[in-house]
């Protein structure tokens, strides 16, 4: 049987938005509760059990940064940002200090789930310890342990950065990586800023596992943010 | 001005009154010099007065050619007269004679010319100073002036009294085109308006081929009064002045013209920076209450098109509120991102978006857009044609992918969903630039519109732009993206079948 669903905490000023992302958590069976400014999500958030947070970015007391770098003081839970379509540094800023994924407004409710039970994988493996040494999605598979990687049931080669690259989207698959954090973890704190060595790394590491690079299948950019390993 | 120059070249009156003059002198000083001889005063005092008289007619004539002819008539006056024997011109004591001939010559040469320059350098500061007295008449009166026909009446005004004429003034528009009427001094001190007798176009035409002179008409000579970048205006003298004009007037007449055009060009400098000013205060404050607007819209908007999906959940897909709701949603949809599109707009346009360039890989940007595309509009095809080799760009990464969803959004608006639309990503063979072109088969743009096609808000034709909705908003950011890039974007219509094409380039390197 199902165990219990998660409790939901929705941080977002608007009526109209709040009572749909509400409408869309309800269809679905998930509790959830309300606040309407940052400091009441706060509070909510210190007093209730919720297990994940929908924040907008654009609230009337705070800003959301200063939210997730507060929450983030005492708090693993995931927190999902919600921003507007030009609020893209916030939102690349808002993923380094912790937030774990966005949605861009207008957002549907199908998008809206999917990254919902993205987190929830998420929160399951940590829950219980996941170490597996294989990972798959669709035909791509990455082995851990042996440093392989299986495309369609036939190894491929790759070269030891591109398997670091492709095992840092393994370890966070589905969640969004930005630049900043990628190059971080592939070429050390010190390394700066530079996109052109990881844009250069991306292609090559496409070029063998994805068949049009114009559509690519496994590695989905997110324009001005980062990347994404889908996991469907 | 009441004292008047006149520049009248009336030679022959001159030459006539200076002959007079001469006669009269030497006459007078021929009877003093006999009545001396009489009384039997010395000879050198004879001579003396031929000198005084020398000098008189320098001084009377104002001319150096009268002063010669003076001196040289001294002496053979004063051999033939009065040196012995007297009323010959022979000689008794030759060589005590030719001395006093010589330096009474002499002395006379020196005298005249020393008179009559001086009489020159006097007429020529008597001359530049009412030069600058008119000139400095008609500043005072321009530098009051508020408009071109104040600064064209002062100038009439001013000439007219400096040449005793009755002058006139013709302006020019903008573009230096003589207007169709001008204003002449008339009698006492008004001023007419008057038709131009011929079409302003041929006129300028001649006016243009009289070159640095003036260009002499039956009634008028015009000088035209030429700016800094167009002809402002003419200036007309009435033929009889015009004609009368000595080169001391015409280099008057010209500083004067001269000061008429700096501050007519003052004049129109300081108009265009006004309207300027005002319209970017226009712009300024249009692009705010634009800013303003859509930031208000964009939420309710946003929660509009969530209750939408609410809604079409909760409805059964065959009624008719489906379609209703489906409608809906479809038209919130298209008013969110015409909403988004005005806010990038307008802070592209004021500035405060500055551009936030990286070297991007050309592909993820284009699969970013094709991705975006495909939710938005699952139905219609897209073809990407990509070379293999990795391309890379400096460029702020979303604007670049919105001006490819712009042009993407237009093509499929306008094709059947089931020709496809094309993208195609090339680098030219330095690899300098790249060039995107998105093209489809769908109704291409009419004509007239094609120049229009980048202008905000351009609805005219209702051609292919956004006609869809009106509103030609997506072309008009795809160019101010692409430009604050450095780039070029071009719409046109296919040569091979139906359909329109957009390209746009970037430069690959900084």
């Amino acid at each position: 049987m199902e165990r219990n669903k998660p409790l939901i905490l929705v941080v977002e000023d608007d009526r109209q938005i709040q009572k749909f992302i509400c409408y869309a958590l309800e269809s679905e069976g998930y509790p959830y509760i309300t606040a309407g400014t940052g400091q009441e999500a706060v509070s909510r958030l210190m007093s209730e059990q919720a297990e994940i947070m929908l924040l907008d970015l654009g609230l009337p007391d705070y800003d959301g940064l200063s939210i997730i770098k507060k929450v983030r003081q005492w708090s693993d839970i995931p927190i999902l940002v919600v921003s507007a379509r030009d609020q893209d540094r916030e939102k690349a800023a808002a993923l380094d200090s912790g937030a774990d994924d966005y949605l861009t407004k207008p957002f549907s409710t199908t998008e809206l789930l999917a990254r919902i039970r993205v987190a929830l994988r998420h929160l399951q493996k940590v829950g219980t310890g996941n170490t597996q040494a294989v990972l798959q999605v669709g035909g791509l598979q990455i082995d851990l342990e042996r440093r392989l990687v299986h495309l369609d049931g036939e190894q491929i080669h790759v070269t030891p950065m591109e398997y670091s690259l492709l095992a840092l989207l393994f370890r966070h698959m589905g969640k969004v990586l930005t630049t900043a954090f990628i190059i971080k973890e592939i070429w050390g704190p010190a390394y700066g800023t530079d996109t052109q060595a990881l844009r250069a790394l991306m292609a090559g590491l496409r070029r063998k596992i994805e068949k049009d690079h114009a559509r690519p299948r496994y590695i989905l950019t997110e324009v001005g943010v980062g990347y994404r390993l889908t996991d469907e | 001005m009441k004292k008047s120059i006149r520049f009248r070249a009336a030679r022959e009156k001159t030459a006539v009154r200076n002959v007079l003059f001469l006669i009269g002198i030497f006459l007078t000083a021929s009877a003093l010099g006999y009545l001396f001889g009489r009384i039997g005063f010395d000879e050198t005092n004879i001579v003396l007065v031929y000198l005084l008289a020398v000098l008189a007619t320098a001084w009377l004539t104002h001319s150096f050619v009268f002063g010669i002819l003076s001196s040289f008539l001294a002496t053979f006056l004063f051999s033939y007269i009065f040196a012995q024997p007297e009323f010959t011109f022979l000689v008794d004591d030759a060589n005590n004679y030719i001395v006093t001939f010589v330096i009474m010559t002499l002395t006379a040469l020196i005298t005249s010319a020393l008179t009559s320059h001086a009489r020159q350098s006097e007429c020529a500061a008597r001359e530049k100073e009412a030069q600058a007295k008119a000139i400095y008449a008609l500043t005072n009166r321009l530098t009051g002036a508020k408009d071109m026909d104040d600064i064209a009446g002062a100038a009439v005004g001013s000439i007219s009294v400096c040449f005793s004429c009755q002058a006139a003034c013709l302006c020019c528009d903008s573009t230096g085109l003589p207007q169709r009427s001008f204003v002449q001094q008339g009698p006492a001190a008004s001023q007419v308006h008057r038709e131009l007798e011929q079409d302003p176009r041929t006129y300028k035409k001649a006016l243009e081929a009289a070159g640095a002179d003036c260009l002499k008409g039956r009634e008028f000579y015009d000088w035209p009064i030429r700016g800094k970048e167009t002809l402002l205006g003419v200036i007309r003298i009435p033929a009889a002045a015009g004609a009368a004009l000595g080169d001391a007037g015409v280099r008057l007449l010209r500083a004067m013209i001269e000061s008429t055009a700096l501050a007519m060009d003052r004049h129109r400098a300081a108009k265009q920076q006004m309207q300027f000013r005002e319209e970017t205060a226009k712009e300024r404050y249009r692009s705010n209450l634009l800013r303003a607007i859509s930031h208000d819209l964009r939420t309710p908007l946003a929660g509009i098109i969530g209750s939408c999906e609410m809604l079409l959940d909760m409805t059964d897909p065959c009624s008719p509120q489906y379609t209703i709701v489906t409608d809906m949603h479809k038209e919130a949809i298209w008013l969110h991102s015409l909403v988004e599109n005005i806010l990038s707009l307008t802070r592209l346009q004021d500035g405060s978006l500055s551009l936030c360039k990286q070297v991007e890989a050309v592909e993820e940007i284009v699969a970013g857009a094709v991705q975006r595309m495909a939710k938005r509009a699952p139905e219609c095809v897209i073809h990407v044609d990509m070379p293999e080799k990795l391309i890379l760009a400096p460029m702020d990464a979303k604007l670049i992918e919105q001006v490819l969803i712009n042009l993407l959004s237009n093509a499929v608006l306008h094709a059947n969903a089931k020709d496809p639309v094309d993208i195609i990503v090339s680098e030219d063979a330095t690899g300098k630039t790249v060039e995107f072109t998105v093209q489809d088969r769908g109704v291409g743009i009419v004509q007239e519109d094609l120049p229009h096609i980048f202008e905000m808000f351009y609805t005219r034709g209702r051609g292919h732009a956004d006609a869809g909705q009106g509103i030609g908003l997506g072309l008009a950011i795809c160019k101010t993206i692409v430009q604050a890039h450095g780039g070029r974007i071009t719409g046109e219509n296919r040569e091979d079948g139906p359909g329109a094409r957009f390209t746009f380039t970037l430069p690959a390197e900084e």
